[in-house]
């Protein structure tokens, strides 16, 4: 059984345990509450709630999830009353004067950080907002200062918004939890950068992912169990296209989840593997799904459940459900629903999934014939303004208006509109990107578009304050430089070509004449002897020269005249 | 198995007919059942095929303009229908091929692209469904052999399609001659690559059986590429010869092979290599075979197919009957 108790004013879970004391306090906040300007505020704060604990020899981490910010430890009973009191009484006094030093870390976190092959996922199907910030850097932290740090943590960090989870047999002597009073915070309305479903969008890898919302529910789970085996087995077993195959259940709130499937591919066989996951998709949407598959799916879960720690190991997702206000059932109950599980409710699952599928192919790949619609690129409509040219082409042009900025190019516009702009980065060269909701961007570089200073200014000026984000200044190899349009008249002809043509054309007229003349005064004089032809012939013989070089330089000029 | 018609006579000097109801007089049943929008009728006709027969009267049905709305209505009506799907997208594949016509991409507008592509990206998505309902729908996965290819979704994908076929239905010899298309250099491939899936198809076969046609087959789509004047020399440089020689014994001329449908196809596809390499006493075999029964390929190949069928039949029974 899992006892609640309540500590200091924080609900506590306890649970029994076989091994060393497990603790953790989990906070109801994350990446998806914050905006992408200011974003990494929690991620900050969950450093600087660890950094006095640097030299502590037993093990401790903190983790920023997308809703759920999560300090654990694991150790004797008093290293865990220890870390967790420090915890709190860090968080309710942070460590500012260390600001700009835990920010540094967390620059080179990330940079040294592996990103995952599916992060691009939540951007496609949020946009820059809520849940899509998990797509992005930690942009904000620049820009977080003193106050608007302790504001984050005053507003999230405390006892109304947090649950204590404990796997050992009872409370550790001497935890105290000093958190300030607070309200629960309830979780951030998702947001959606897709008109439609099923969508998908080229990634930048060679790996075929697929994200799907769904009802929360047992059969979800069983559903990724068995989507994942199929992957396997037709994906590797059977077809050796891929080598890495995965499928993820993951409730984000009381009523919905995510299922996340993920294949990698051979260079040569991405298209195969694309072809091979549409096909598995679609046999689990017609309901084409094994009885077998289901069982072993259902008896892994069932050894899960069976081992003697899991209640235990259930406390992190109990502790995340009691703060969504999301009532937990029982390890029984849970067993009984995984047995009750039928396949036509996995199928009902797959139809659900196959609706929501957000699908990200591998780069130069789409997915339009097997059904999927784009996923927006572009915007719909441009600003009107003022039209700075393009450096590079004359097709192309930026417009800066009064409500916002558009790219405007032959194949299509890309708008940002000041009222709707998540984030505004700007460097010191002058050179912007502006981030809309829909996380559509566009790049305003002096260096490619004649803008001028007002241009910048205007748009300095009308995106508010609170979404602009200084950039670190750039490397010059990293600030683009245009590649000059090709000179128009490419191939045409030279001024020294045009002389020569003129000398050698008229030249080679009067030959023509001279020749025709003579030939003609010759003929009509019956003493002409051999001697006079020979001269009329070497006269068209020159003639004939110059006709030549005439004749082509004529035709060079036509050709270059016909390429314009 | 379709009741093939009996052997004409040799000396069968009619004009050729390119229509394959004079060999399967099932794909005049379909058209009027289609017609007629007679559904029950269809299936009882597709209901006693092979994966053979059932490829031949696949592509008929597709052929049938007039039966648009009747195959569409089937097709919606009950989606776990898969023949109406598969006749559907049949029907769809063959209009989208007929507005992208047979030229070179150069040849073809921006805008009959445009409409080739929705066809076969419309029946692409009901042959997804098919495939993934009942995998072992051998026409279906040749249909989306053509639906790859006209989609350029790649070598990787089509060869994949075919190994999926091919888990269930073997030396299915339509979806064979689509994957020989798609290893071809004018949809990507390579000619080493084309000839030699031709020689296997042909040496996993069982003896007798059709598949050896795909070498002729290949050795045409070659002389094909070639400029004139290369191309004859190159179906007559002997190892080229003696290649389609084998093929034809293991094939047509072997003592196990029977009328099973796509026999006129490949009679006349070892009609055409032969009589393109000059042998015109081996064509006089195949002539000799199919009198008057044309098949569109590869005769399409060749200026006026009509003319070029009579002016080498005349030439191989002349030489046939010298002999």
């Amino acid at each position: 059984m899992i006892q609640h108790i309540d500590l200091d004013g924080v609900p506590t879970l306890l649970a029994p345990t076989t091994g060393p004391t497990l603790a953790g306090l989990t906070f109801r906040v994350g990446r998806a509450d914050e905006t992408l300007a200011r974003g990494g505020v929690t991620h900050l704060i969950e450093h600087l709630a660890l950094h006095h604990l640097g030299m502590a020899d037993y093990h401790f981490n903190g983790m920023t999830g997308a809703t759920v910010t999560t300090f654990h430890t694991e150790g004797s009973p008093d290293d865990v009353a220890a870390f967790l009191t420090g915890v709190c009484d860090a968080l309710s006094d942070l460590p500012l004067d260390r600001l700009e030093m835990e920010k540094e870390i967390l620059r080179t976190e990330d940079a040294n950080r592996t990103r995952s092959v599916t992060e691009p996922l939540a951007l496609w199907r949020y946009g820059a907002r809520s849940y899509g910030m998990l797509s992005y850097p930690e942009w904000g932290l620049s820009m977080l200062g003193r106050d608007e740090v302790r504001a984050w943590a005053r507003r999230y960090f405390t006892k109304g918004n947090v649950v204590l989870w404990i796997g050992g047999a009872g409370v550790p002597p001497g935890l105290r939890l000093r958190l300030p009073d607070g309200d629960r915070q309830s979780l951030p309305e998702p947001t959606s950068a897709l008109p439609t479903t099923p969508a998908y969008f080229a990634g930048s890898t060679r790996a075929v992912a697929v994200e799907s919302l769904i009802r929360r529910r047992t059969a979800g789970g069983v559903f990724a169990g068995v989507l994942e085996r199929v992957l396997f087995r037709t994906l590797r077993q059977e077809g050796g296209l891929s080598y890495t195959v995965a499928a993820v259940y993951e409730p984000r709130d009381s009523t919905s989840a995510s299922v996340v499937a993920l294949v990698d591919a051979l260079p040569e066989k991405q298209d195969a593997a694309l072809g091979g996951f549409v096909d598995v998709l679609a046999a689990m949407r017609v309901g084409r799904i094994e009885q077998s598959d289901l069982d072993a799916v259902v008896a892994k879960s069932r050894d899960v459940l069976d081992h003697p720690d899991v209640r235990t190991g259930r406390l992190p997702a109990y502790a995340f459900n009691m703060l969504i206000d999301f009532e937990n059932i029982s390890i029984e109950r849970l067993r009984d629903e995984l047995a009750a599980t039928t396949v036509e409710d996995v199928h009902d699952v797959a139809r659900e999934a196959a609706e929501s599928a957000l699908l990200m192919v591998p780069e130069g790949h789409d997915a339009r014939w097997a059904g999927f619609s784009q996923a927006p690129v572009r915007s719909e409509h441009a600003v009107t303004g003022t039209r700075y040219p393009s450096r590079e082409s004359a097709e192309v042009g930026l417009v800066v208006g009064p409500d916002g900025a558009s790219l405007v190019a032959p194949d299509g516009l890309v708008t940002v509109r000041f009222d709707d702009c998540a984030a505004l980065l700007a460097w010191p060269d002058g050179g912007r990107v502006m981030i809309g909701n829909d996380a559509i961007s566009l790049r305003v570089e002096p260096t490619l578009y004649a803008v001028d200073p007002s241009a910048l200014s205007t748009i300095d000026q009308r995106v508010p304050v609170g979404q602009h984000v200084a950039m670190p200044a750039r490397d010059p190899d990293e600030i683009p430089r245009p590649v000059p349009p090709p000179p128009v008249r490419a191939g045409g002809p030279s001024r020294l070509e045009t002389f020569t043509f003129a000398v050698v054309g008229i030249a080679a007229l009067l030959f023509v004449c001279l020749g025709g003349l003579m030939t003609m005064g010759v003929s009509a004089d019956a003493e002409a002897r051999g001697g006079e032809w020979a001269v009329v012939a070497t006269v068209w013989f020159i003639a004939a020269i110059l006709i030549l070089p005439t004749v082509l330089l004529y035709r060079r000029r036509a050709a270059a005249r016909g390429q314009r | 198995m379709l009741p093939a018609m009996s052997a004409p006579l040799p000396a069968d000097a009619s004009p050729p007919n390119f229509d394959p109801a004079a060999a399967y007089p099932e794909v005049d049943a379909v058209r009027r059942a289609l017609r007629g929008g007679d559904w029950p009728a269809v299936q009882q006709i597709f209901a006693g095929q092979g994966s053979d027969g059932r490829d031949v009267l696949t592509r008929a049905a597709g052929e049938v303009r007039e039966a648009e709305g009747f195959l569409r209505s089937m097709a919606q009506r009950d989606p776990t229908d898969t023949l109406a799907g598969t006749l559907w997208a049949s029907w769809l594949v063959e209009a989208g091929w007929k507005i992208r016509t047979g030229y070179r991409a150069q040849h073809v507008s921006r805008e009959q692209f445009a409409a080739f592509h929705d066809h076969l990206r419309r029946a692409e998505q009901v042959l997804i469904d098919v495939t993934a309902r009942e995998p072992g729908t051998a026409e279906a996965w040749t249909l989306r052999m053509m639906t790859a290819r006209g989609l350029e979704l790649g070598q990787a994908e089509a060869r994949r399609r075919y190994d999926q076929l091919s888990r269930h239905v073997p030396h299915h010899l339509p979806a064979q001659a689509q994957l020989l298309q798609q290893l071809c250099p004018k949809w990507s491939g390579t000619f080493e690559k084309m000839h030699s899936f031709a020689r296997d198809c042909m040496l996993a076969a069982p003896e007798g059986a059709p598949n050896a046609m795909l070498v002729a087959q290949g050795h045409l789509e070659h002389w094909l590429d070639l400029p004139a004047g290369d191309d004859e020399r190159y179906l007559r440089d002997p190892p080229v010869w003696q290649e389609i020689q084998e093929a034809a014994q293991r094939s047509v001329r072997h003592p196990a092979f029977r009328r099973v449908p796509g026999w006129v196809w490949a009679e006349n596809t070892f009609a055409v290599a032969f009589s393109l390499a000059g042998d015109h006493t081996s064509a006089a075999a195949s002539f000799a075979a199919i009198g008057h029964l044309a098949s569109e390929f590869p005769w399409a190949y060749l200026d006026d197919p009509a003319a070029a069928f009579t002016r080498y039949r005349d030439k191989a029974l002349a030489k046939g009957t010298a002999k």
